[in-house]
This record gives structure tokens, sequence and C-alpha cells, in this order.
């Protein structure tokens, strides 16, 4: 008896054996980091995006790799009146949705409409809005309040209506408050996907008219039926979605069909644990898995005999990160300034508002450290917080690297004399995991400590919800804070790190209305070799003063099956990448070899 | 005994309650912004963090959010959790099953593993049968399970290619999603019958070999020391001296009066292992990427997923509760002169 039963499992372990590789039109991508939301008003993070981009559509995309060419989708053909603040696109015809609906333009009106009137607060909703309707950038529920009049919400709405303009059933107008020259790339992102009206409508979510457009203002769309639903054109269409795992397949009446796309099954599993990621990469089971640093690629994925790795000296994503100097650290209960004052057991909380201190801090850094230690000396230092692809990226701004003289004869400058005198204590925090983050407090601890034996740098690590929330207080003296790319334009990002308004630098308390000044003028032309020009000023201008200073940008990497393609790589690669799509490619370019 | 039980099911609401009222006293030493951080998980992300914590209703004070909470649940719903992306109880509607499923054939083998080698352990005191059985039972406690998980993984996954991750081929996983197949119970080893596919059944099988061998390694250990001690105790006993001198054969000994007597303690800890599994073990789950509750609930409480949270506190207590009620049954279809006074 005992004989047999080991004799069927045996049999029955060799059968198993036969395990093949993931099937020649089915693809398999293991990554972390769940979907947010299907709901394409709702979802502002990269996981929601790489399903987004699949099975929704825009009027107009990026072209192969690049961020400043651009293809025709849903639209065929736009133009631009003279004063830049009406957009008209004429529309495809013969698209159909996956329901069957055919897309019209009532469809596009419907969709940025949908956007702009719930627009919630963790969503990327604010920047259509600041472009369409002004209000800054906040849905109508929490721009009035608890009380608002009859007469501000009929402003706001009639704001939203006249913004979205049908003219025909295949042409569609966009009239802007004031010229924006970021609008027609902010087009370009999932959150102004073009649904089907009709489809979304008959499922309960908003009607397209004004009678319900106030009780959708700033609602969370989690709750709705989008959020797990599709209601797109795309290549893909969506099986299931079941909070964790995505599972698409491929569309049939695909208006581009005569391209038809390889796969035919797109797997998207959420695999926590990347050594897990890692054995069934081995295995077979799947074709693209992330891989979070480049130390495992080294040591694990290269020479593995099914799997490949990608890379390239221009994959510097779109984002950029620097490390802030805050000017007005929030001083009430705040432990990481000491004593509050420059007596060396402190500091104030005005204590970077001397650019002698900032300077000197940048000297104590070392970028070299950073890319040998952090990146193993795959990364590239940036002239100013813009990533290099972007217009306007000046690479001839000088960058601040180590040199302990000039940090010592800062520090000496800094407060007349007396903070070289004193010594200073603070505290830079960083939250548990973030090993940049560490790696750049613990280099400037290093190094500035060195220089004084009354300076003194503590680094400490904080969970999540506390680092939030000493951030969100302004409670941090230094931090790095990162951006990733909602569109590809650079107000995107140089707005945000340096203009007084701007979300990182008010945040900070950096003001300087030169700075203001070049920043609003770029923003407000849309000639693109003036443009750069301002932007290469504002770079100069950043150096002088060093709000903040860039830190350098790693190199990217795919991890892939050995057998996966794209259609559309550049010269010489097995794939393409552009940094503005989350998922680095277009599932309908997979092919298997 | 259905007074007994009927008395301690009355007193679940109430130990549900101060459950919930723990955890959002416990919730009152947070801030907004720490409550908020399940929404903003970059500083990107918290651009517009004041309009969250308005949103989510995080900046009210505890009888406000207290209330709104408890009248929510009367309705039977229990919130968003942010880490699943729907409904908490969708959720646990959803990973229950799987934790269960997971549990059911982790339990049995890991039970009779632990409680044949306290047996042996005991039976074969100080000798090699003894020493080898101990010595396995210290390596496989002290052996951390993700380090044996990944161990399994890498060689009978990565490496011979005999097992799979997850829980069934993506082909059976792609029928279940478009519904080709359907998911009666959640479990898939049983819906793979219900649906007359024995494949599916085969496939499921084939991937719960690893989690669960891994588990017996580790968990059996407890069963065994428990078992071996407490029967050793046994054996010394009066009774046991008596049975042997009027010339029992010593397997019956052993077996009917030793063991049976010795395996109170066993059934209070089993009892307690099997409502633990239930709620998903953690490491078992991430590493075999199987989406039960654990793989849900340890990243929401690091996360501060507050609906999640609560949830997954309410169930965690409903599920001892219960447990803990079988366990007192059981006391006394073991050991009859136990009584349910």
């Amino acid at each position: 008896m005992k004989k047999h039963l080991l004799k069927i499992l045996a049999l029955g372990l060799v059968g198993s054996m036969a395990f093949a590789a993931t099937g020649p039109d089915t693809y398999v991508q293991m990554t972390f980091g769940e979907v947010d939301s299907l709901d394409p008003a709702q979802a502002y993070d990269t996981a929601s995006g790489a399903i987004l981009e699949n099975i929704y559509e825009t009027l107009y995309t990026y072209k192969g790799e690049s961020i400043t060419e651009y293809q025709p989708v849903l639209a065929t053909d736009y133009s631009i009146s003279d004063d830049g603040k009406t957009y008209t696109f004429k529309l495809r015809r013969d698209v159909l949705f996956h329901s069957g609906n055919r897309m019209t333009c009532r469809d596009v009106e419907y969709s940025i409409e949908r956007l702009l009137v719930t627009n919630p607060g963790d969503s990327a909703g604010w920047f259509y809005a600041e472009s369409l309707i002004g209000y800054d950038g906040v849905n109508a529920k929490d721009y009035f309040g608890d009380n608002p009049s009859q007469a501000d919400l009929d402003k706001y709405w009639e704001a939203i209506d006249n913004s979205v303009q049908c003219v025909d059933d295949y042409t569609v107008q966009f009239h802007l408050i004031k010229k924006d020259p970021s609008f027609f790339v902010k087009l370009m992102y999932t959150a102004s996907s073009i649904l089907d009206s009709k489809y979304a409508i008959e499922n309960g979510e908003w009607s397209g008219t004004k009678a319900d457009w106030y009780d959708w203002a700033g609602k969370d769309l989690r709750d709705g039926f989008l959020h797990t639903h599709d209601a797109g054109t795309g290549a893909y269409k969506l099986v299931k979605w079941d909070g964790k795992d995505v599972i698409a397949e491929r569309f049939i009446g695909y208006w581009d069909y005569a391209n038809k796309p390889q796969m035919k099954t797109i797997i998207i599993k959420v695999v926590d644990e990347e050594a897990t990621r890692i054995q069934a990469l081995k295995a077979g089971d799947a074709d693209r898995i992330t891989v979070n640093n480049r130390a495992t690629l080294d040591t694990q994925i290269r020479g593995m005999a099914n799997a490949k790795v990608i890379e390239s000296d221009k994959w510097l994503g779109a984002a950029a990160s620097a490390v802030f100097f805050n000017q007005k650290i929030a001083a009430a209960d705040n432990p990481m300034i000491g004593s509050g004052q420059l007596d060396g057991n402190g500091i104030p909380a005005d204590f970077f508002k001397d650019v002698n201190v900032r300077k000197a801090f940048a000297y104590s850094f070392d970028q070299d450290a950073i890319i040998n230690d952090l990146y193993l000396g795959k990364a590239v230092p940036l002239t100013m917080a813009l990533p290099p692809s972007f217009l306007g990226y000046d690479p001839n701004i000088p960058i601040y690297n180590l040199d302990m003289d000039k940090a010592e004869e800062y520090f000496k400058k800094a407060y007349g004399g007396q903070l070289w005198e004193t010594g200073f204590t603070m505290t830079i925090a960083y939250n548990s995991g973030n090993t940049t983050r560490q790696t750049v407090a613990e280099i400037l601890k290093a190094n500035i400590e060195a220089l004084n034996p009354k300076f003194k740098i503590n680094v400490k690590a904080m969970p999540w919800p506390q680092f939030l929330a000493a951030y969100k207080n302004g409670q941090l003296p230094a931090l790095v804070l990162g951006w990733g790319a909602d569109y590809a334009d650079p107000d995107n990002f140089i707005y945000v790190f340096y203009h007084s308004n701007g979300y990182f630098a008010k945040k900070v308390g950096y003001a300087n209305p030169e700075m203001d000044k070049l920043i609003e003028e770029a923003r407000s032309i849309t000639d693109p070799a003036k443009r750069a020009e301002l932007y290469s000023k504002v770079g100069y201008l950043a150096h002088d003063d060093v709000p903040v200073l860039p830190l350098p940008r790693p190199t990217g990497w795919m991890v892939l099956a050995k057998n996966v393609y794209t259609k559309g790589a550049p010269e010489g690669m097995d794939v393409y990448n552009n940094p503005m799509r989350s998922g680095s490619f277009l599932w309908k370019d997979i092919v298997k070899k | 005994m259905t007074t007994f039980i009927v008395r301690r099911l009355l007193q679940l609401p109430i130990v549900l309650l101060a459950i919930s009222l723990l955890i959002f006293g416990m919730m009152q030493f947070l801030s907004p912004e720490q409550r908020a951080a399940t929404y903003a998980k970059t500083e990107q992300q918290a651009k517009n963090l004041d309009l969250i914590i308005r949103q989510y209703n995080l900046d009210k004070g505890f009888v406000v959010q207290y209330t709104t909470w408890l009248k929510a649940v009367l309705r039977g719903d229990l919130g968003y959790s942010k880490q699943s992306h729907e409904p908490v109880l969708d959720t646990i509607r959803k990973k229950l099953p799987v934790s269960a499923e997971l549990a059911l054939y982790m339990f049995f083998p890991t039970l009779l593993f632990g409680v044949w080698m306290g047996t042996m352990a005991a039976i074969h005191r100080d000798r090699f049968v003894d020493q080898a059985v101990r010595v396995f039972a210290i390596v496989g406690w002290s052996l951390p399970t993700f380090v044996l998980a990944i161990w399994m993984l890498a060689v009978f996954y990565g490496y011979l290619k005999l097992f799979g991750i997850g829980r069934a081929d993506d082909s059976i996983m792609v029928e279940f999603a478009k519904g080709t197949l359907k998911a009666y119970t959640g479990m898939i080893t049983i819906d793979g019958i219900l649906n007359g596919r024995w494949d599916v059944t085969y496939s499921a099988l084939k991937r719960l070999v690893m989690p669960v061998a891994t588990y017996t390694i580790v968990a059996s250990a407890q069963i065994m020391r428990v078992l071996r001690s407490s029967m050793l105790d046994v054996l010394n006993s009066d009774y046991v001296r008596t049975a042997r001198a009027k010339g029992l054969p010593e397997r019956a000994v052993n077996l009917k009066h030793a063991r049976r007597n010795a395996i109170i303690p066993v059934v209070t800890i089993a009892g307690l292992m099997f409502a633990f599994m239930l709620e998903g073990v953690f490491f078992i789950e991430i590493i075999f990427n199987i989406p039960g509750l654990g793989q849900w609930a340890v990243p929401a409480a690091i996360q501060l997923d507050f609906p999640a949270v609560i949830g997954i506190a309410l169930l965690t207590g409903l599920v001892v509760s219960v447990a803990n009620l079988a366990v007192d049954i059981l006391y006394g279809i073991i050991d009859p002169r136990i009584s349910f006074q």
C-alpha cells in the first residue's frame, strides 16, 4: 500500500514537471503596488495609470519614446486659436467603445466635464481645472465650503459647461481661461481619457447635466461604477480587477485592429515580495517583473537563462527630486530644531533663510557618494530640478559637489560668523525604508559634523504616517522631496519646485520675486525656444540662490523574459520606454518572439 | 449545553463593541494628518491633504467619528478599505475563503504531525526518537517562516519547477474572472469539484503543497511540545501504571489511556492556532502570493487604513470567540468529566 502511494505521488510530480512558460499570446507582469482606482477621474498613481493607458485612450498621445512628439489617437487633427485660448479637435469617426457604443463629441464633453465636476482632492483634476475654469483648481464643494450661495454655484457650473463644447458630432472645442502652453500635453494624461458617456450614465455615474452636478462635486469616485468597470475605447478591455490583480483581453472592435495586438490576454499581478517575483521569472511564470534595486539585478537576475535586463543611460524617467531647505520651520512642539535658537542646541525656525547656510549645506553634499553608493555608479547629476528630457533643461549650469573648503567658508560667513562660533543641532528625518532619504541624511551628517565639532545633525527614521504629518505641518528642517511628471511640460516641475506659490516651494517658504517673474512669463507664452531660454535663466538663478539641491537621477532598467519585445523599439533596443507612460510601453505593442 | 452556547453567543456583541471602542480610542492619539496617511503615499499625492482630511471627516472628534461609524455598521457598511480598494465587507467576503481554504489544508497536517511527534517523543522518552523529534522541533520552531518559505520557493519552484505560487494556473484564474468557472465557495479546491473540473482542484492542490509543508514544519513543533510534556505527566500517573499492571498491551495504554487524557492542552492550542490561521498567515500569504486576509491586514495596519483595521479587529474578535467556544465544547466531548455549567 505504502509503495503504491509513493508511486502515484512520484508519477504526479513527474507529470507536473512540464511547467511551461506563459503562453505565446498571454503576457504576465508581476509588480508591487496595487491599482488605486480604474476611474480615470480618480486615479492619480502609476499602478492605475499602467492599466488605464491600455483600456482607455486620450485625444492625442506621446509618440514612441518621445515626450515632445505626439500622435493623434481619438482625434485626427487639432488647431489652436491665435489668442491661445481655444483648442479645436477633429474627432476620429468609427471608434467603438468596449460596450459597442460609438464615440462622438458628446463623450468627450462628458469625460472632461466630469473631471471638472468631480475633481476630488486626491485626483489629478486640479491641473485641468486650473486651465479650464480657474477656482484654484479646487472642486465646487471644497471651494465654496459648507454654505455656498446658489449664484456662486450657478457661476461655477456655467464655467464647467462653457469650457468644453461640441461644435458638431465630431468636433470638440476647449475654452481656456488663459493661455496655457501645457494644456495640450495635459490632455495626454490618463485622467482625460474619453469615457463611454451612455454606458457610464446608465450605470449610475453623473448624469452629465446640471441637475445633479453638485452632488458629484468632490465625491470620492471609488464608490462608483467606473472604479471597477471599464468604459473605454482601448485596444484592451478589462475582464476583471479584483482589487489586486488585473486581467484584460484584446478588444476585437478596436478602431486600429488592422495593427492587431499580438497578446490576447494580459495579466498584471501584484506580488509584493520581490523574491517571489524573481522565482516566478525563473520558473517561466512571468514575462516582466519589477526589481527594486540595481544590486539585485547584478546578483540575481543577470545570468538567469530565460530572462534579460534592458537598460539605457537615456532612461532617466520623468521625475526629479531634491533636498529642500525649509526656510520657515514650524517651531511649536518641534523636537527637530532643538532649542529653536542659535545657541548650539538647536536652530532657529528661519535657519535656512541665510543663503550662506544653504550654500554651505550644498557644498557639504557628496553627489558622487550618492551616485556610487545608492545607484552603483548608474546615475546622472541634475543641474536643476527638471528631468533632462524636458524642454528647458540646461546641462551647462554648474553643479554643487563636495568641497569642504567652500563649505567651511560659507558656514563661517553665515549669521555674520556667529554660526561657526556657537554651532547648531538639528534633526534630519526620513520615512523608514526610504534608502535615498536615509543616505542623503547620513552623507550630510558625516560631512557637516566633520567640519566643526559644534555642528550636530541627528538622523531619525519615522514611520510614514508620522513623517507625513511632520511634513504636512512643516516641521522637517531639511528633507528630500520628489515629483513625478503629470504631463510633459517643464512648468509641471519648475512651478512646483521654484515658484513662491508652487506646492513644494511654498511648503518650505521659498520666495524670490525675480524667480517668480521668470516662471510666470514662461507659463504665459507658447514659443518653445523662448520658454527654454527662460527656464535656463531659472536654472542659473536657482544655482545662485540654492532653494533646493537637485539629486542625481538614476538610470532605469526593465527585467523581462527573454522572448519579450515591443513594436517601435529604438534601433538596437528590444523595447521602447516612454517616461510618460506608467507602464513604459503599451500592451498592444508587446511581441513575443 | 444549549444554554451554555447561547449565553456565550450573547456575549459576542459586547465583545465586538468593546473592541471597536478600544480601537477608536487608540486612533484618537493620532493626528488627522497621520490618519490621512493611507490616502497619500507620497508628498506629491499629499498636495491636497487638507481637502482629503475634510472629505473623510478625519478632523472630527471621537464622538462624531464613532457614532458615524457605528450608524454605518448598523446599516451593514463597514466602510471602504483604501488598501484593498473596495468596501471592507467585500474584501472580507473575498479573502476569508482564501485564508480559510489555506487554513483547512494547513491545520490537519500540522495537528496530526504534531500529535504524532509528541506521542513518539513521550513514549520513547530520552531515547533517540525523542532526541530527534526535539531537535526537529527546535529547528522548526526557531526557523523564521519567511526564510523557510523563500528556500522552498527557490528550490521547488524556481529550480525544480515542481510547484507553483498563487492559487491556481493563470488560465484557470482567467476562467474564474470571466465567469466560465463559478466561484461557489471561493475555495478553489472545492469550487473545482463543484464545477466538475478536477484539473482545477488538482492545480489548486498542487499550489498548496509548499505553503502547507512550510507551515507544518514551523508550527507543528508547538503542538508536539505541549503534547509531549502533558503526556509524560499522564504516563507517570497511577491509572496508567494500573493499566499496565493489568496486562493491557503497551499500544492501548499509550494511545487509549495516556494520549486521550493528555490531549486537552493540545485542543486549547489547536483552537487558537486555527483562529489565527483564519486571520491569514502573513508570511505564507506574502511569499507564496496567496491573496488572503494576512496579505491585506498587515499593510493595512502599517498604512493606518482605519476602516480595514477595525474590520479586521472585529473579524478577529468574532473568530477567536467562536474558536474558544468550539474548544470548550470539544473539552466536554473528549473528557466527559467536564460539564457546561
